[in-house]
Order: structure tokens, then C-alpha cells, then sequence
């Protein structure tokens, strides 16, 4: 039988491959299936490891900003471009439950160091009913749930021992807290899910369990006091609440934080840290001036979203930037007062959007080059979720040193001749090196080598010269939206969307069109989304 | 005092008896007269170890021009030039796992001996996992047990390749699902090694009584999990139990080599946007040794720097990412520079272990050092001609003085694991999975 699975197995197939005929138009513009043929079929709920920047907002949700201060969690692994991902199939190592030890109690000195710490954190004057009441208090905003009566009873008696043990009621309450930070109940988002009550015969997250997963996507922290209640009370049980509670994450403190965790790993911005350039040929670089491009990449981002709310696709081709002085003058633009800030690009200039920053011009390049290749590579795989095929064994032999002085465009067009290259070659170079006037620093030069450089190239077969036109045609690009939306997905839920999905994905994707491509609608219409909170029953139901 | 089969000390009473580099008299008195074995006729342990370094060689200057016994010392080989006698170099091996992707397909055969596990990107960028454990990990299920630490994994660089996925990011894996986050930094495994609580101590007593908490919660949601889940689950669980028996553990009398040193400060923080990437190849080679001469683990993987990693050997004047100069034929001499740094880092590790005795000899003459890396050369992706040194006498396992052994038709890399296993006792008879399996030892090295 020949049916829907099989089709898209194929398609998918396809799109292993990679990689196509120059000019050859995308083999399909769409890996899944359309939505109308698969009924949902969400994929197992996992246990979800926080990540670190989830553990330390966790930390000083509950404990502020001192005990946040002195924790050093691990470092998460990602797979498929997220952490969320690969801390929703990795186990932890010995090595890693240390550094969680050493970490909770770190993190429970640092609570507990004054008097108006402790009076704070633990709120009445010591005795046994006060063990309970904080174990109580303090489990239900570590598990992000309420305590059982036998979980209750077990920390209290923790507790109590560790208090007699150091002959401190506060150590006793440090105790407890230093165990709860290494349970599995607040190490993970615990997520199990019950039957759905709106929907017979399917399984959703619970009340508690959707909070939890809300507020860490939407704020990169726990759920507060308010929104437990309210989920505990049903309040997440109904679409217009879910969408309620959405807007209101979504348009709290924590949102930029979060959504800036998603574009340090999406864009890659997290390897500007260790960004390493030849000093003889970028004597202008600094470690100071990497962490200016991922600043710059990251306000700017901010503005679209938050400060302006503008279309999500001026991300691809704003005609403004920030930057700091260093940046402004790499850039060749007036510096902005204070030292950082928004400045204008000049209209009919190259340079715009994502792709004219640094912080994408500079990383995708090399130490004292560019990379044409690096540089559509990131094209292909980050902005338009078309994975290019790695090259194939031996490739090596196949680049001669170059003889004398040679440009870019001269020494990739080897890539163009061979055939065996230029499958995958043309899918990134045609886009690199419509990109060649802009430097391995990403300043914008006019010359490669002394030849003068000729920017013209082609994105599938539409032409295009410099950052602002390929912004321009990655701006109208269906795929460009739906991949941006696919990878929000995957860092919210912590997988890569199945075949199952499809439907809700498409429904997503009709909302964030209808929003006027802004982002911040997509995040509350994703939270609330069937797919965020649905999933497969499991083969052992309790 | 335990009942375990040696007397030990606490390494609270170890600290207090010892200022820096001061040996612990009473440790002589734990050995046998013939000094292969404790007083009780225990043997003394065998120890297995791995020295990985990402992205290949050169080849034309890694493979020793001489065949046989009478070898001599390659170019890349030469810093290893004071423990010669305790190198077998095997050449001509080739990787038995499928080149789906290069970096992918080295790591895991030479680590694991099992193809890896592609994980399907639909569209999202690509990432794998090891298929089988790491032979590290193989070992210490088998010569590890009842140390105090099971095994141990370190880092030297700090730029691991981190978006394909666990199989390169790192080199130590109990599974597909748990790869092992290596220390990176000295002052921190210092303190794991030497920081241990003292079982009088109230405060140890807390961390105890805490994690037996966190131990009744687990298991309180073990019933509420799917088997996917339990399993990880039980992953954390076991890590727990570990942390438990580090927190409680003693140094045991191992030879008079067991010596405390001074505070480690070396953190290994970027100076300048550079790893000091020497310095802490060397306190961790002493970390190491130490390690082994107290009998805190006997099983230790090393990642002087990884697949694909971003390392720049900054002190060989180079600015370049080493990966990126194996992938462009006109920087290969850089690359050349990076190895014998490397090498000479790992010469240092070697003599180190050579240096530390144990019984009638040392350390050396009583492990397996694996040194080898994730490809032939980077800048073909070769699986072919593999480089590999066994460096170690394994208790007289491995051939002394050591071999170049040639493989002549391109025989499986694995082959030459299963004799590591072989050598420090594990009892195998096979290794791995797959198309990279083995059940042949590669007979050459061993005696």
C-alpha cells in the first residue's frame, strides 16, 4: 500500500540527499506531508533535562540573585542545533550529578548567608511546623507542583536530620534545599501527561506540566506562584486560557532572555566566544570586538521583536543595525551616542538585515578569508532548513594549493567544474559569493586580491548582489518563515517536528502569515498550540 | 577501617599526614616483598588508557619507515623519543564503519569498534551518536569496579565540535544515550581527586542524607515513566550512587608513589583569547598519574583535543583552527606542527607514567595507553593506514621493547582494541559491533 508515510519517506529521502542540479529549483518545498493527509499523531512526551540558563533562572526564581550567582550547572549537548533536544535524550554522567551537587550547595550557602536571606526564603521562626510549611512552600516552586503527603514527610524528615546533624535550623533548611536542586523533579521538566479531558481518547500535559513547559519556553524560567494556581485550577485547560497565559509569558520580563537563548543557538552566536582571527590580516579584531557582533545580532533582534514588533522577515532586511563604536567603524557607519546603540544603514547600500552583521560574516568565514561556503552553508541550513550532504571521502585531493595570488571566486570555481562538486557546492557558493564584498570581518571591500570583486550571483536561480537583495529574496521566501517557525519548535518542545505534527505545524503556520509575520504572535499561538501540549500516550500508563 | 582487601586511608588523614610532595612512609609496608603484588598476594592492578587528539596526522611523517623491531622514531612519533621502548605503533589498519560522515565514522570505530547512529535531521542541521560504548567504558565495567572512581574522563581544549552531536563532541560513552562530560579543568578534578569529606564530618553527613532524598524521589517517578525514560532515569540514579561512593571514598595504599601535591590552581581559562593548552595537558598528565597511583580509578580517557574541534595551537604561531587547516592543502606543515605538539604532550603523559613507580616498576609497565585520533589525515578523511600507538607493558602483555606492526591488508582497526582489552585482563574475546566488530586480536603486539 501506498500511502502517505511512504510518500514522505521518499521526500525525505530526497532531501538527505542534499543536493541538486545548479539552478535547479528546491527538489520539494516542504519535508512534511501536506496537513490535511495525516491525523495528528504527536510523539512521546520525554523527561527534558533544564537547560543551564533554565537551571540558573531556576535557581534564582527561588532563590535570587545571590544563590544564581554562585552556581556553576553543566554544560548541555546539543543534537540537531539544540540543547533542548539533546537534554531530552542524553542520561547524565557522574561527572555532571558532581558538578549538580556541588552546585546546590553552593547555591544553598549563598541563599541562606544573612539573616534577611533566611528570614525571606524561610519565613517563620524555626520549629517543626515550620520545616514543614517551608518543605511544602519551597517543593511546590522547586517541582513546580504541589508536594505529595509522602514527599512532604520525606524532605521535612531530611530536613529535620540535617538541622540536628549541624545543630542549625537553617542548615537543616539549606539541607532541603540543596537536595530538592539535585531531584530529578526539578532537575527535568517532568512531563508525563493524562488523559486530555478536551479530547477523548488522546494525552496532554497536565495542568502543572503545561505551566512548567510554557514558562520555560516562553520566559527561560520557571512558572510562578501565579500561573501554578491558575494551571492547578484548570485555567490551562481551555484554548482562550492557554492563549491568556501565553500573552502574558510572552510579554513578561524573562521573554527576551529567552528568545535570546534561542538565537545564540540557532544563529551560532555562542561560537563568537571562541571566534579565533590572523591577526595580520584582521589586526582590528578582538575578542571584545566578537562579543560586540553577538551583542549587536542580539539587540537587534530584540528591537524587531519586542521594542517595535515589526515583521519577523526585517530581520532578513532592516535597514538599520546596533553596534558599538568598534562595530559602527568596521561598518562605516557614524557611531551611535552612548557608545552602543541603533544605527541607520544607508539605503541602497549592501549591507542589511542578518546577513550583513558581523556576527554572521565574520563566524562563517575563515581566520583570514572568507568563506563563500561557510557562509551559504548557513544560508541553506539555518535560514532555509535544506541540509547539505557532506563531501564525499577523498574530497581533499581534489583542492590544489593555490598557485600565486588567486580570488575567492577564482579558487571555488573549481567546485563549479567538477561535477562531483558542484551539486552541493553550487547550493552554497552561488549564495557565498554573492556575499564576496563584504570581508572575512565582514567589511564591505571592493576588492579581493587587487581584482575587483563582481558580487553578482544567484539564490535558485534569482539573481541577486550583496546582503540587503539576498535579504530581499530570503524576505519573500516561504521557506525562510516556516524554518525560522520549525526551529522555535524544536528549542520549545525538544525535538525535531515528525510527520505527525504536520497538521498543527501548518495551523502554526497559517497564524504567524495572518499575524503579519510577528514573532511574538507565533511564540503565544505556538505555546498554545495542540502540538506543545499533546502527546503520545505511553506504553506503561500509570 | 573497610573491609575492602587493603587497608586504607582516609584521604582526609592522607591530606593531614602530607604537605606538598610528601611521600606516606606507611604506603611502602603495603607491598609484597617481590613488588608485583600487595602484601596479601593481590596483584598489583592493570590500568587502561586513552590519549585521543582530533583530526589526524600526516601520514608520509607519522608511519615509521621501518617495519618490525628494529623501528625508528617518525617525525610525528619523535617526541615520544624517551619511552620508545614502551610504543607498539600499528600501521596499515583501516576503519571498519561506513563513511556516512567524515570525523563520525573515525571516532566511533576507533573508539567504540561499533558504526555510530545517524540521527535523521529532517531538516534540521546534523547530528549523530556512538552506537555501542566507548572501549574505556568496556574496560572499566570489567578492571574498574572497585575503585573509587570508575573511570574518568578529561579535556584539555575547551573547543570540542558541539553542534553534530555527542559522537565528536566527545570520546568517552557509557551508550548511545550517555556520553561522558569530561573535567576540563585541573584545579576542579584536583579537588575531586583529593577534596574528598570526612565521614565524621556533620556536613558529609548531610550530603549523604540529601542525596538519599534525591534517591527515594527518583525512584518515586521511576513508576510514573515510559521505559525510554526509566532508563535515563536509571542513568541518574547510577550517577547518584557514584557520587555517593566519591563522597565516602578513601585513598588506597597503592605504592609510595602516592603522593599529595601542592593546591592545583590551573583552571584552564583562555588568556587572551588563547587555551593554555600545554599547561593543562601537563597538570592533567600529573592528575593522572597520580590518579592511578593512589588506585582511585585505573581507567582514564584523555581528549587532548577533539574531532573537528576549533583548537588553535597559538603556540606554534598558528591563528587557524587546526581542523581547518587539514582541510586546505596548502597548510598541512601547520598541521604537521599541531601533531608534534601534541605528541609532545602526550610524551609527556607517558614519561609521567613512566616515572611514577609502582612496586618493582611503574606505571607504565603496568597499563595501555591508547593513543590514536578520529581520522588518518584530515584533509582526505582517510579511514585508511589508521594511526595508532599502544604505548605500556600491560604486565608484560604487550611486546617490550615495543613494535611497529604493519598491517598488510588493511585489516580492522578494532582488531588492535580487542588486544588493549586483552592486555589489561578484561578477559574479552570479541569487541564492538557491527561491521567494526572483532573477535581477532591483533597478535602482533601482544607477547
Amino acid at each position: 500500500m501506498r500511502g502517505p508515510g511512504l510518500s514522505l519517506a521518499a521526500a525525505a529521502l530526497v532531501l538527505l540527499a542534499g543536493c541538486r542540479e545548479r539552478g535547479e529549483p528546491p527538489a520539494a518545498p516542504d519535508d512534511l506531508p501536506p496537513a490535511v493527509t495525516v491525523p495528528f499523531a504527536p510523539p512521546p512526551f520525554t523527561l527534558r533535562r533544564l537547560q543551564a540558563s533554565q537551571y540558573r533562572r531556576a535557581v534564582e526564581a527561588l532563590l535570587g540573585p545571590e544563590a544564581a550567582a554562585a552556581v556553576t550547572p553543566p554544560e548541555d549537548a546539543a543534537i540537531n542545533g539544540f540543547k533542548a533536544i539533546g537534554n531530552a535524550q542524553l542520561s547524565i554522567s557522574t561527572a555532571t550529578a558532581l558538578r549538580y551537587e556541588s552546585s546546590a550547595f553552593a547555591a544553598a550557602d549563598a541563599a541562606l548567608a544573612t539573616a534577611s536571606q533566611r528570614a525571606w526564603l524561610v519565613g517563620c521562626e524555626p520549629s517543626d511546623a515550620c520545616m514543614r510549611s517551608f518543605v511544602a512552600r519551597f517543593g511546590r516552586r522547586a517541582f513546580r507542583r504541589s508536594l505529595t503527603d509522602e514527599e512532604a514527610s520525606a524532605w521535612t524528615a531530611a530536613g529535620a536530620d540535617a538541622a540536628l546533624a549541624l545543630n542549625d535550623f537553617y542548615g537543616g533548611a539549606g539541607a532541603v534545599v540543596a537536595g530538592m536542586l539535585q531531584s530529578p523533579d526539578f532537575l527535568y521538566l517532568v512531563e508525563v501527561g493524562a488523559p486530555d479531558p478536551e479530547r477523548p481518547g488522546r494525552w496532554a500535559l497536565t495542568g502543572p506540566e503545561l505551566a512548567a513547559r510554557m514558562a520555560f519556553f516562553l520566559t527561560g524560567g520557571p512558572p510562578s506562584d501565579r500561573l501554578l494556581d491558575a494551571a492547578e485550577a484548570g485555567e490551562l485547560g481551555t484554548d482562550e486560557g492557554r492563549r491568556r497565559w501565553a500573552w502574558r509569558l510572552a510579554l513578561s520580563g524573562g521573554a527576551r532572555a529567552a528568545l535570546r537563548e534561542f538565537w545564540g543557538e540557532h544563529l551560532g552566536l555562542d561560537a563568537l566566544s571562541t571566534l579565533a582571527k590572523d591577526p595580520a590580516a584582521f589586526p582590528d579584531f578582538s575578542p571584545a570586538l566578537a562579543a560586540d557582533m553577538r551583542e549587536e545580532t542580539l539587540a537587534f533582534a530584540d528591537d524587531v521583536v519586542w521594542d517595535e514588533d515589526l515583521d519577523a522577515r526585517e530581520l532578513l532586511r532592516a535597514r538599520f543595525t546596533f553596534a558599538s563604536a568598534a562595530l559602527s567603524d568596521l561598518y562605516g557607519v557614524e557611531r551611535p551616542a552612548g557608545g552602543f546603540g541603533r544605527v541607520p544603514l544607508p539605503a541602497g547600500g549592501m549591507r542589511a538585515g542578518l546577513l550583513g552583521q558581523a556576527g554572521f560574516l565574520a563566524l562563517r568565514a575563515h581566520e583570514a578569508q572568507t568563506s563563500p561556503t561557510r557562509r551559504g552553508l548557513f544560508v541553506r541550513e539555518r535560514l532555509l532548513c535544506e541540509p547539505v550532504s557532506q563531501p564525499p571521502a577523498q574530497v581533499g585531493a581534489m583542492l590544489p594549493p593555490p598557485e600565486g595570488a588567486v580570488t575567492m571566486r577564482e579558487r571555488l570555481a573549481v567546485h563549479r567544474a567538477d561535477p562531483v562538486c558542484a551539486g552541493c557546492h553550487g547550493m552554497m557558493d552561488d549564495i557565498g559569493l554573492g556575499l564576496e564584498s563584504f570581508d572575512g570581518l565582514g567589511r564591505f571591500r571592493t576588492l579581493d586580491q587587487g581584482v575587483e570583486i563582481d558580487p553578482a550571483s544567484e539564490l535558485d536561480g534569482r539573481a541577486f548582489a550583496g546582503a540587503a537583495e539576498l535579504g530581499e529574496l530570503l524576505a519573500e521566501d516561504p521557506r525562510v518563515m516556516r524554518c525560522l517557525q520549525r526551529n522555535l519548535f524544536r528549542a520549545a518542545v525538544g525535538h525535531v517536528e515528525t510527520p505527525g505534527e504536520a497538521a498543527p505545524m501548518f495551523e502554526m503556520e497559517e497564524a504567524f502569515a495572518a499575524s503579519g509575520y510577528r514573532l511574538r504572535a507565533l511564540l503565544v499561538e505556538m505555546a498554545a498550540s495542540d502540538a506543545f501540549r499533546s502527546g503520545a500516550p505511553p506504553e506503561v500508563t500509570p | 577501617m573497610s573491609p575492602g582487601r587493603t587497608f586504607r586511608l582516609s584521604r582526609r588523614d592522607v591530606l593531614r599526614g602530607a604537605g606538598a610532595l610528601v611521600a606516606l612512609p606507611a604506603l611502602e609496608a603495603m607491598l609484597g616483598t617481590d613488588g608485583t603484588a600487595y602484601a596479601d598476594g593481590t596483584p598489583l592492578p592493570l590500568r587502561f588508557g586513552v590519549f585521543f587528539f582530533g583530526n589526524g596526522v600526516i601520514k608520509s611523517r607519522w608511519v615509521p619507515a621501518e617495519v618490525g623491531a628494529a623501528w625508528s622514531l617518525s617525525e610525528e612519533l619523535a617526541p615520544l623519543l624517551n619511552v620508545k621502548d614502551y610504543l607498539n605503533v600499528s600501521s596499515g589498519r583501516e576503519i571498519k564503519v561506513a563513511d556516512l560522515r567524515g570525523h563520525h565514522n573515525g571516532a566511533a570505530a576507533i573508539l567504540s569498534a561499533t558504526p555510530f547512529i545517524p540521527l535523521p535531521p529532517n531538516g534540521a542541521p546534523y547530528s549523530s551518536k556512538f552506537g555501542g560504548p566507548s572501549i574505556d567504558q568496556v574496560a572499566a565495567d570489567l578492571i574498574g569496579g572497585t575503585t573509587t572512581i570508575k573511570s574518568l574522563q578529561l579535556a584539555v581544549s575547551k573547543r570540542p565540535e558541539k553542534e553534530q552531536g555527542p559522537t565528536v563532541q566527545f570520546i568517552s560513552h557509557r551508550g548511545p544515550d550517555s556520553p561522558l562530560e569530561p573535567e576540563v579543568s585541573p584545579a576542579s578534578l584536583f579537588t575531586r581527586l583529593f577534596g574528598g569529606g570526612l565521614a565524621a564530618d556533620p556536613r558529609t553527613r548531610v550530603r549523604l542524607n540529601a542525596l538519599d532524598a534525591v534517591r527515594e524521589d527518583a525512584r518515586r517517578l521511576q513508576q510514573r515513566l515510559g521505559a525510554a525514560d526509566r532508563a535515563r532515569l536509571d542513568a541518574h540514579l547510577t550517577a547518584i550512587s557514584e557520587v555517593r561512593r566519591e563522597i565516602l571514598s578513601s585513598a588506597p595504599a597503592g605504592t609510595g608513589a602516592c603522593v599529595l601535591p601542592a593546591a592545583v590552581t590551573e583552571t584552564n581559562a583562555d588568556v587572551n583569547g588563547v587555551e593554555p593548552l600545554q599547561a593543562v595537558s601537563r597538570a592533567m598528565s600529573d592528575l593522572w598519574a597520580l590518579a592511578w597511583a593512589c588506585d582511585l580509578t585505573r581507567v582514564v580517557s584523555f581528549q587532548h583535543h577533539g574531532a573537528t574541534s576549533s583548537t588553535v595551537f597559538a603556540s606554534e604561531g598558528q591563528t587557524a583552527a587546526e581542523h581547518l587547516l587539514t582541510h586546505d592543502s596548502a597548510t598541512q606543515d601547520q598541521v604537521h606542527d599541531a601533531v608534534v605538539v601534541t605528541m609532545r604532550n602526550g610524551g609527556y603523559l607517558l614519561e609521567k607514567l613512566r616515572a611514577t613507580p609502582e612496586g618493582a616498576g611503574n606505571l607504565l609497565d603496568r597499563s595501555c595507553v591508547l593513543i590514536t585520533s578520529d581520522v588518518c589525515e584530515g584533509l582526505y578523511h582517510s579511514g585508511t593506514d589508521y594511526p595508532i600507538v599502544v604505548a605500556g607493558r600491560a604486565g608484560g602483555a604487550l611486546r617490550y621493547p615495543g613494535v611497529h606492526d604493519r598491517a598488510t591488508a588493511s585489516e580492522n582497526t578494532s582488531d588492535v582494541l580487542l588486544s588493549c582489552l586483552q592486555a589489561v585482563g578484561t578477559g574479552l574475546a570479541s569487541v564492538g559491533g557491527g561491521s567494526a566488530a572483532s573477535a581477532t586480536p591483533c597478535a602482533g603486539i601482544l607477547t
